[in-house]
């Protein structure tokens, strides 16, 4: 016990007891280019004294016993340091260290001495010594960047725009001028579960990029690489156990600009119920008029509270470095709002061009909570022996509220007759919905002998989307002339009907979609003479099963004795009849289960010589799916199943010019699957419009053969010029079409041609920056449209038109100037982007498209480190140029979409 | 002077006629011929054909499906009941045939407005509909919203003639896609909820819709279009001797309906249509195909200056003469057409009608549309149709039956 005691006592005043000590400091540069290493780990061995250099490539350790220690000092790329010192009581030591770059030793290459559980490489050592061609954003760039989510990350990445829907609260990358179907979005390097109820996308605005260590966006595939990427594979990383303790948090608020102007519509979410009377009270529950909540269809103006996001991360080493631990939490609630208007256009046949026959004014409002919380846990065994977990957990909430207001221009049913007059329909939505994105990963790194390392990984992801009660409320007027005088071609006055109640739909859905993946990989590596040669070969196989249940119940108005609808003056005093009181569950079209199961198996040889390294080898996948809808149908197709094997070969060559160049040739074969619901050929009956939409089940995947070239030049430490060129042929592209007036279906047509240039540069001027990138791309494909000719009078429903395929933009350009000056621990970046011409959707008659117009946007971030250097006060300032987005057909406006500037202001805090 | 010598030739044939002595009494004998596969009466579901066979009544109990190549038909005096919301899906040929006496009948076992499916006839071989009551089609579909009554989407041959359609949903007889119609002397009352047109055609439909009655319809009794995106072939349609009344009501003062309206590159002969009491009467959009539009010789009346829409507050008076053809469209009056200026000028002497304006979706109806003798509709109809104006005329060979 008193030994107890006095062992407690020596701990507790250890720290008094080495009061009179000395410390440690210095600098760390690369020896080559004389730059300063921020970042470097140095410790002293066989100690607990270790830390990372700052910004200048400054370390400082304190409080050190006298003694003889060994200094080392590592930094990923240059060869480690070490050095025998003696420090003497009360010494403030000062060593200035020069790292070399490390030569090339063939030993280290071909064996695998040791699994190293250190930090990541910088972002372009990792691009230089890819195997693939990658461009790579790291999480320092993302930290100083206007950006606070992955989506808004990657539209300043070469070759990136991003598919936004015009709510704002949905953005999917496009990679070089392909949509989202063609390019595949991993975490840690594995496919994601998609929270999507017929899509295999997930929205990358839920991913705050606090989370991440970096983001690798890979344009060329290796065969050990997931084969179902045409555009690209978009890897999130996230953040990985530190070398040394990290503390970090982050705070923020900010507010959008829009609100300034405008107040948010605000709906209550306190009735609404998770679950559908159906799944309550079973099928044979009748639904009756009281059974519907009013509050969340009762709009109300509020001015939101700023945005605020929180962010915590903690990360250690613990059990002599045995163990590693980061977890990181990002929190943030958003308020954005969007107004557009919104102009309908149909063609005109007696001009044979789109004109506009209805004109909306759209007003949308967003709450939105996201948390992301990320947890990874690494446990070497030995240097050889090493295992994973990771986990991360994203977690969004919506709150939507949508009121569009529209009015006839022209056309049937009682257009417009003179400017002011028609039928005009509000539209009142409101939209809740609840995401839960989750991918636990277990992977090993076991070296089973000094050439062969073998490693494995399991991963469970899991995607669920619920929306209850997403309630649409219809009521319509009519605005007329009367004349004020006798004469009829006289002075005339408006008059408008009051609001009547048209229609309101009620609508739960929920989703599921549930990934269970198993690979294993095994290297072998040798050195044959002064050359190195790497066999490696894999298998991965992966299970899904996903389903959506959609309600729907219809109420309409109750009348008068006449039948005649009511007047509608508002929610509270709506009054209504379910008109299916059993809702639509029970044999709803978009009811259906889906299994998709992937089964793919590489072999891959890497051959590297002292000036070239030459890749190849091939991937082959198995893909079987499938899809029952819930409900049987005695006349349509109430299933399918889908097998297909793909074979697809990749070749690389990287030539190594010299140390700082390469270059690189690569051809591989890809593929893009159809999104889910796309196979099952339910028809969506529209009561608005006689356009149905169905899938198609006999819809193909798409195989494409990729060519990529690219220069690569890294003259200095965070420096790079890239220029390269990329050509792809995509057989059975798919896009959506019409088949005939009344239907409009995904389809595959022919071949479809893809071409273009990506520049990247980055070079520092002293204090100045300047690093930005400019794509370039022409794509080809060819889909039936309608073609009416005016004088014969036919209209041929499949006449061919050649444009560029659906999302693609021409040019993009993204510049960022950066100031930094490290006295004063000051950094800005200004950061403008250009989108030329996109063809934002596919317009059906001949000769015409959607495009979006070209797009210019500024964006400002800045950062100064405060007298207390643990402390850094932050500024963000999005959307400076107040850019909204416009899509026309030729010069007829038929979107704009303005969302004003952003802001956010805040405090990070790193130990 | 044409005419006066077919009324000498008339009398001199007559003459003939009656002076001829007994004509002989003839009796044909035919054997009695069994109906092709016949069904056995009771419930029926699932793929079906072969015949219903007369006077039996039949159940069905779930969706019920003509394959293609197959038929079903039925013979006069079948009553069939369906249940469960069903439908009848024909993706082969239709054939319900009753009679005046014996007409065939299908109803929902609930017998309440929207209560079962219609006949889903998107890619049928044929439809023939003759002597049939329809009622209370227009259940929910798998998307809750109301089914048509009889939806054809194919380029096929399509005949609805002397039957009834009452208290269905919406839209009551859709046809697109280029089918081939002829809708002859149909009565179709009081449907639509509080939306829907009477005979909806659309997509290069041709034919003739003629001597048909529409009664108390939520929206539009015959409307005519074709698609923007697929303007030709265009949709031409004869719209003759039809009696439309008390049209249009129930979708409210911001979606007025109308009698008969042409709208997107439609091109009609619009004649003889008698139009009482609609919301709207003829109405032809500017996007019409006005240039080869014809009509005239169509008879406007309305039983009161005005009706008042007491859901709204304040009330909404709407002139019902102001409305025959309404100021938002292109149609203008014609010399040959019958315009009353007043309740009680030029009021077109219905058997019985009780000036009903709006009625209710399903609300029950003794109004008789028969023309009373001295009705100013008779000869004032153009002769290329027929001599009266309305469904029902003097010749009561065309006229419509009921």
């Amino acid at each position: 016990m008193i030994r107890c005691m006095a062992l407690l006592s020596g701990i507790f005043f250890a720290p008094f007891l080495f009061a009179q000590t000395a410390s440690l400091t210095g600098k760390v540069t690369n020896s080559k280019t004389n730059e300063l290493l921020a970042g470097a780990y140095v410790y002293l061995s066989v100690s607990n004294f270790k830390t990372q250099s700052d910004g200048k490539g400054s370390f400082y350790l304190k409080n050190i016993p006298p003694g003889k220690y060994t200094l080392r000092v590592e930094y990923v790329g240059l060869s480690d340091y070490s050095a025998v010192i003696t420090i003497k009581d009360n010494e403030t030591l000062n060593i200035n260290i020069n790292l070399e770059e490390k030569i090339a030793d063939l030993q280290n290459v071909t064996v695998f001495g040791k699994i190293n559980g250190g930090k990541e490489s910088s972002a372009r050592g990792t691009e230089r010594k890819a195997n693939n061609i990658q461009n790579i954003i790291s999480a320092k760039a993302m930290e100083r960047s206007p950006d606070i989510n992955a989506a808004n990350v990657l539209q300043r990445m070469s070759g990136i725009t991003l598919q936004k829907n015009s709510g704002g609260d949905e953005s999917y990358a496009i990679v070089r001028g392909l949509e989202p179907r063609y390019n595949n979005t991993l975490i840690n390097g594995v496919k994601i579960a998609s929270p999507d109820e017929k899509s295999r996308f997930i929205s990358l605005d839920v991913v705050p990029s606090d989370l991440l260590q970096k983001i690798e966006v890979s344009k060329s595939l290796l065969p050990e690489m997931e084969a179902d990427a045409i555009g690209g594979t978009v890897n999130l990383v996230m953040k990985d156990a530190p070398d040394t303790q990290l503390v970090k948090v982050i705070a923020s608020f900010g507010y959008s600009s829009i609100f300034f102007e405008r107040k948010f519509t605000s709906f209550s979410i306190k009735d609404i119920q998770t679950k559908s009377l159906y799944d309550r009270y079973g099928a044979a529950y009748s639904a009756q008029p009281n059974d519907f909540s009013r509050s969340n269809l009762e709009f109300k103006p509020i001015t939101p509270i700023p945005n605020g996001t929180v962010g915590i991360t903690y990360g250690k080493r613990f059990l002599k470095n045995k163990l590693g631990l980061l977890v990181a939490d990002n929190f943030q609630n958003q308020y954005y709002g969007t107004n557009s208007e919104y102009n309908q256009a149909v063609p005109d046949i007696y001009k044979n061009q789109p004109a506009i026959s209805n004109t909306a004014t759209r007003s949308i409002s967003t709450q939105q909570l996201n948390n992301g919380l990320t947890l990874h846990l690494d446990y070497n065994f030995n240097d050889r022996n090493k295992i994973i977990l990771t986990n991360v957990l994203l977690f969004s909430n919506l709150a939507q509220s949508r009121e569009v207001v529209d009015t006839a221009i022209k056309g049937g049913n009682g257009g417009r007759t003179v400017p002011g007059t028609g039928p005009v329909t509000n539209d009142y939505t409101s939209i809740s919905n609840h995401q839960v994105i989750e991918n636990v990963k277990l992977e090993g790194k076991h070296i089973l002998s000094d050439h062969i390392l073998f490693d494995w990984a399991g991963v469970y992801s899991d995607a669920i989307k619920r929306s209850p009660d997403r309630a649409d409320l219809f009521i319509n007027k009519k605005i007329d002339t009367v004349h004020t005088t006798n004469d009829i071609n006289g002075p005339y006055s408006f008059v408008s009907t009051p609001y009547y109640f048209d229609d309101i739909t009620r609508i739960w859905q929920h989703n599921s979609d549930k990934d269970y993946d198993l690979l294993g990989n095994l290297t072998y590596r040798i050195a044959i003479r002064k050359n190195m040669l790497e066999l490696k070969t894999g298998v991965l196989y992966r299970h899904k099963i996903r389903f959506n249940i959609q309600n729907e119940y219809d109420l309409k108005p109750t009348t008068n004795s006449n039948g005649v609808k009511q007047e509608y003056t508002d929610i509270n005093s709506a009054q209504w009849v379910v008109y299916d009181t059993k809702g639509t569950q029970a044999y709803d079209v978009n009811n259906y289960k889906l299994f998709e199961n992937v089964t793919a198996g590489y072999m891959q040889v890497k051959i590297g010589l002292p000036m070239l390294d030459i890749f190849g080898g091939v991937r082959v996948e198995k893909t079987d799916q499938g899809f029952t809808l819930n409900t049987f149908y005695p006349t349509g197709i109430n299933g399918v199943t889908k097998n297909y094997t793909d074979v697809l070969p990749s070749i690389m060559l990287k030539y190594k010019l010299n140390n700082k160049t390469n270059i690189r040739v690569s051809f591989f074969k890809s593929i893009a699957r159809p999104n889910y619901y796309e196979l099952v050929p339910a028809t969506l009956l529209s009561s608005s419009t006689p356009t149905a939409e169905s899938g198609n089940p006999d819809l193909k995947h798409s195989i494409a053969d990729n060519f990529d070239i690219r220069y690569e030049l890294y003259p200095k430490e965070e420096e790079q010029l890239f220029v390269g060129a990329f050509y792809k042929m995509i057989k059975d592209p798919i896009e959506y079409a019409y088949v005939d007036v009344s239907n409009y279906k995904p389809q595959n047509f022919g071949t479809a041609t893809l071409y273009g240039t990506e520049v990247v540069y980055t070079k520092y001027f002293g204090n100045l920056g300047l690093t930005g990138n400019y794509t370039y791309i022409y794509s080809q494909i060819s889909s039936p449209k309608f073609y009416t000719d005016v004088i014969a009078q036919t209209t041929d429903p499949a006449k061919l038109q050649k444009r560029p395929m659906q999302g693609q933009t021409d040019h993009s350009l993204n510049i960022s100037l950066l100031y930094r000056n490290e006295k004063k621990n000051v950094f800005v970046q200004l950061a403008y982007e250009y989108l030329g011409k996109t063809l934002a959707r596919v317009y059906p008659v001949y000769g015409f498209d959607y495009y979006q117009s070209p797009q210019s946007f500024l964006a400002l971030s800045a950062e100064k480190q405060l007298r207390n250097r643990h402390f850094t006060a932050f500024g963000k300032f999005n959307n400076l140029l107040n850019t909204a987005t416009i899509n026309k057909i030729n010069n007829l406006l038929v979107v704009k979409d303005a969302y004003k500037i952003n802001f956010s202001i805040g405090i990070r805090y790193s130990n | 002077m044409k005419s006066r010598h077919y009324y000498l030739l008339g009398t001199v044939l007559t003459t003939v006629l009656f002076s001829c002595s007994k004509s002989d009494t003839t009796t044909v004998i035919t054997p009695t011929i069994p109906a092709s596969n016949p069904i056995t009466p009771g419930n029926i579901s699932g793929f079906v054909k072969g015949t219903l066979t007369t006077g039996n009544t039949y159940y069905i109990t779930a969706d019920l499906t003509i394959k293609s190549g197959d038929t079903l038909a039925a013979q006069q005096g079948v009553t069939v009941i369906v249940k469960n919301n069903s439908q009848v899906n024909v993706n082969g040929v239709l054939l319900l045939v009753g009679d005046k006496n014996q007409p065939v009948s299908f109803n929902s076992d609930s017998n309440k407005p929207g209560t079962w499916g219609g006949f889903q006839c998107d890619s049928a071989q044929s439809v023939t509909i003759k002597w049939t009551r329809i009622y209370n089609t227009g259940g929910p579909d798998p998307s809750g919203g109301p089914r048509k009554s009889l939806f054809v989407n194919a380029p096929i041959n399509v005949d609805l003639e002397d039957s009834w359609i009452t208290n269905g949903q919406d839209d009551i007889v859709r046809l697109q896609k280029g089918a081939k119609i002829t809708i002859l002397r149909n009565t179709i009352t009081s449907s639509g909820s509080t939306d829907g047109e009477a005979i909806n055609l659309k997509g290069g439909v041709t034919g003739d819709v003629a001597y048909n009655v529409v009664y108390s319809q939520a929206g539009t009794g015959i409307k005519l279009e074709t698609s923007s995106l697929q303007p030709f072939p265009q949709t031409i349609v004869n719209v003759y001797n039809n009696t439309l009344v008390a049209n249009g009501w129930r979708r409210g003062a911001a979606e007025p309906g109308r009698g008969v309206s042409i709208g997107l590159n439609a091109k009609a002969n619009i004649y003889n249509n008698l139009i009482v009491n609609n919301y709207q009467g003829l109405e032809m959009f500017t996007d019409a195909d006005t240039v080869n539009t014809k009509y005239g010789n169509n008879y406007f009346y309305a039983s009161v200056d005005s009706y008042n829409d007491t859901t709204a507050h304040p009330n909404i008076s709407i002139s019902l003469r102001a409305n025959f053809y309404p100021s938002d469209g292109v149609g203008k009056p014609k010399t040959t057409d019958l315009i009353s200026t007043a309740t009680g000028n030029l009021n077109p002497m219905f058997k019985t009608f009780d000036g009903t304006v709006a009625a209710a979706n399903g609300a029950g109806t003794s109004n008789d549309f028969h023309l009373q003798t001295g009705s100013p509709a008779f000869g004032k109809g153009n002769s290329a149709y027929s001599t009266d104006i309305g469904a029902y005329t003097s010749d009561v060979i065309k006229s419509n039956q009921h």
